[in-house]
């Protein structure tokens, strides 16, 4: 088998999940010279789009042409990723579903223009998508490791433990027990906690863990003087459309 | 006889943008730069969130400059809320901005730029031949981010830094380890500089009103009225110095000041206040025949290798006489209030600025990024530069000249909303 064929695509967004590939500084021209990279406009002005093995996906529907570029893409590709938390949740771009039309509406300047806006969409809303890789950015490790698996014919492996686990790992005090809204026991890892690292409390940018205990994270919350608006935003806001409905039903 | 420029996707940019210009009689009748990015609406969004979740939502404006939104945020709620900032705080925030000014620069230098001089579609298609320069390159770009990371917490969206103070403040081991490597790097961001300061530049004038931040003692970075030759007004002015226009076709904000064009940027900064450079950078922009004023927009590139040198020399000086002390974040009284927060971010100024409720729920939310600051004398200095490109006749030729001009600018269409193609249309029409 020849070197795979492989694109980065960026649809809205903010590049840091681009950026993030390339910032593997140490190891980013060993693996250009593993794979065939046909496309990446970001860095590159040759662009082919002929078919692809491999294509990354950074950011989320938000326009015709993210629209266009993500069908064309995934017509072409045999495996497509959602690189980061817009192509998998729509993350806070995606916070448009629960904003008052008046608060941005007017921010719009030309209506009639040919960039038509679009629903803020994670892509598998409109696409099969094979892969994905969480986070705002994912770790540039992680992104590594993914391509290593693809080239060693193995199949990448989704972590899904609560970024609790790895925290209490790393050492860390409980920012929930110093009573920070810590998202920690509903998100998903992979992350090495590196926000809580920081003393900054969990967003949830990696999306939720599946089999979370909302309810007793949810009082936990309340207990703590948070009402139900802000947890309900702090749930949203990063977790985007990926939020499980189950969740939002504890809430008033 | 009519041409149309139009291209339709301009790659090695940050973010998605298309030209299209339309020549009539060799004279130009329509020049429009504009964003084909989908609008996400931050402003918007930010309504009603509470003080504290400024930083972390708008940060994610941008991926290369997300250090730039966070402070310009933090320090828009901070004048806001009347918060107090330790003389500690202000360094660490100034050591993340300094981070992000070396590794934007050596990224967009070597990646966007340098290929179109060295007639190369990419670094990578540069790497066989070029390897010194582009590992130079990822040297450069690792010390920023390992500058970042060490402050921040996190290369990209950093988290530590808060309202008033940072949640983890770096060991005195880890500032001297930070200063050490810098220092290996010096030769590199000099060569840099030198490399840079080498390449032939197609001659242009871009006469226009050249604004940055202005600090006493310090080449410009997070405080200080704005300059520029004619002016200089407090950071709260600023809408009433740039105004903020709609244009038919685009998402991102053009904005103009008494209807005449300035701009932002490294070039800009270079020109209000060299003398504040390092001793080093100074030394190899006037040894290479630097002058200032400059006025060639190319050279922007080159102000940014020299800032590069300059910015390595800020953060030697800073992790050397910095003796951290563990101190918390001040407790803050949450009341209305309205506040601004500017930065020189690696493209230009930033502005970000919010109206609080007595509960400190925002209320209104403004931001103006210097890409939205710098579109209109882009075009203008496209509109400027055509004429001369037209002789060239080759249709690839004429639009890599454009392509270099737009890339100059290092503009970021993510923050005002993404990349350039070039296709050519021609119209012939009775004349």
């Amino acid at each position: 088998m020849g070197k795979p064929k492989v694109g980065v695509y960026g649809l809205t967004g903010c590049a840091g999940c681009q950026l993030t590939i390339i910032f593997n500084e140490d190891e980013i021209l060993d693996l250009i010279d593993l794979v065939d990279l046909k496309a990446f406009p970001f860095i590159k002005s040759h662009n082919e789009d002929e078919t692809f093995d491999l294509v990354f996906c950074e950011g989320l529907v938000a326009s015709n042409e993210d629209l266009v570029t993500l069908k064309k893409v995934r017509d072409k590709a045999k495996i497509l990723v959602a690189l980061g938390a817009c192509a998998h949740t729509g993350c806070i771009p995606a916070y448009r579903h629960w904003t008052l039309k008046e608060n941005y509406e007017h921010l719009l300047y030309d209506k009639n223009h040919d960039i038509q806006d679009q629903e803020p969409t994670p892509i598998d809303a409109h696409v099969k998508v094979d892969f994905t890789i969480p986070g705002c950015p994912p770790d540039g490790k992680e992104i590594l490791n993914f391509v290593k698996d693809i080239l060693n014919g193995k199949t990448p492996k989704k972590y899904n433990n609560p970024v609790c686990i790895e925290c209490r790992r790393n050492n860390n005090d409980c920012l929930l027990i110093e009573g920070k809204p810590c998202m920690g026991p509903i998100t998903a890892g992979g992350c090495h906690s590196v926000c809580i690292n920081g003393g900054f409390e969990c967003w949830g940018c990696r999306g939720p863990t599946g089999d979370a205990n909302y309810e007793a994270w949810i009082n936990d919350l309340r207990s703590k003087g948070f009402d139900d608006n802000f947890i309900k935003t702090r749930m949203k806001i990063f977790a985007g459309l990926k939020m499980e409905e189950s969740a939002f039903k504890i809430l008033k | 006889m009519t041409h149309t420029i139009n291209l339709n996707h301009i790659t090695k940019i940050e973010g998605h943008a298309k030209l299209f210009v339309e020549i009539e009689n060799s004279k130009i009748k329509k020049c429009e730069l504009s964003s084909i990015e989908g609008a996400r609406y931050f402003e918007g969004l930010l309504k009603g969130k509470h003080w504290f979740e400024a930083h972390e939502i708008t940060s994610r404006i941008c991926g290369i400059c997300s250090c730039g939104h966070n402070v310009a945020a933090l320090m828009a709620i901070e004048n806001a809320l009347g918060i107090p900032v330790s003389e500690q705080s202000k360094v660490l925030k100034k050591l993340l901005t300094f981070g992000e000014r070396i590794r934007s620069h050596a990224a967009h230098l070597y990646f966007l730029a340098l290929p179109d001089y060295l007639g190369y579609e990419s670094a990578l298609a540069m790497t066989p031949k070029y390897k010194t320069e582009v590992k130079r390159a990822l040297k450069l770009m690792k010390i920023g981010n390992d500058i970042v990371r060490t402050i921040g917490g996190r290369d990209m969206h950093q988290v530590t830094a808060t309202y008033g103070g940072f949640l983890k403040i770096p060991t005195k081991e880890q500032l001297n380890d930070l200063a050490d490597r810098v220092k290996g790097l010096k030769e590199a961001s000099i060569e840099t500089a030198k490399l840079f300061l080498s390449l032939k530049q197609r001659p242009a004038v871009n006469e226009c009103e050249y604004f940055s931040l202005y600090e006493e003692n310090d080449y410009p970075m997070i405080d200080g009225p704005l300059v520029s030759e004619k002016s200089k007004f407090d950071k709260d002015q600023y809408l009433d110095y740039f105004k903020e226009y709609h244009n038919k076709y685009s998402t991102a904000n053009f904005v103009a000041k008494d209807d005449v064009s300035f701009v932002t940027g490294s070039l800009a900064r270079m020109n209000n206040a060299f003398d504040k450079l390092s001793i080093d950078a100074k030394k190899v922009a006037t040894d290479n025949g630097f002058k200032i004023p400059n006025k060639n927009p190319y050279n922007n590139n080159v102000a940014q290798a020299i800032e590069i040198v300059d910015a390595l020399d800020q953060v030697m000086k800073i992790c050397t006489e910095l003796d951290p002390v563990d101190e918390k974040p001040p407790k803050v009284n949450v009341k209305a209030g309205h506040g601004i927060g500017a930065v020189e971010v690696p493209r230009g100024t930033l502005f970000h600025e919010y109206t609080l409720d007595d509960k400190g729920i925002i209320q209104h939310a403004n931001i103006i990024t210097p890409t939205a600051l710098n579109l209109k004398n882009m075009e203008d200095n496209i509109r400027e530069i055509i004429p001369s490109l037209l002789n060239l006749k080759d249709e690839e030729k004429i639009n890599l000249e454009i392509e270099k001009l737009i890339r100059a600018y290092d503009p970021c269409f993510s923050c005002s909303t993404h990349f350039l193609k070039v296709k050519w249309h021609k119209v012939l029409t009775k004349s």
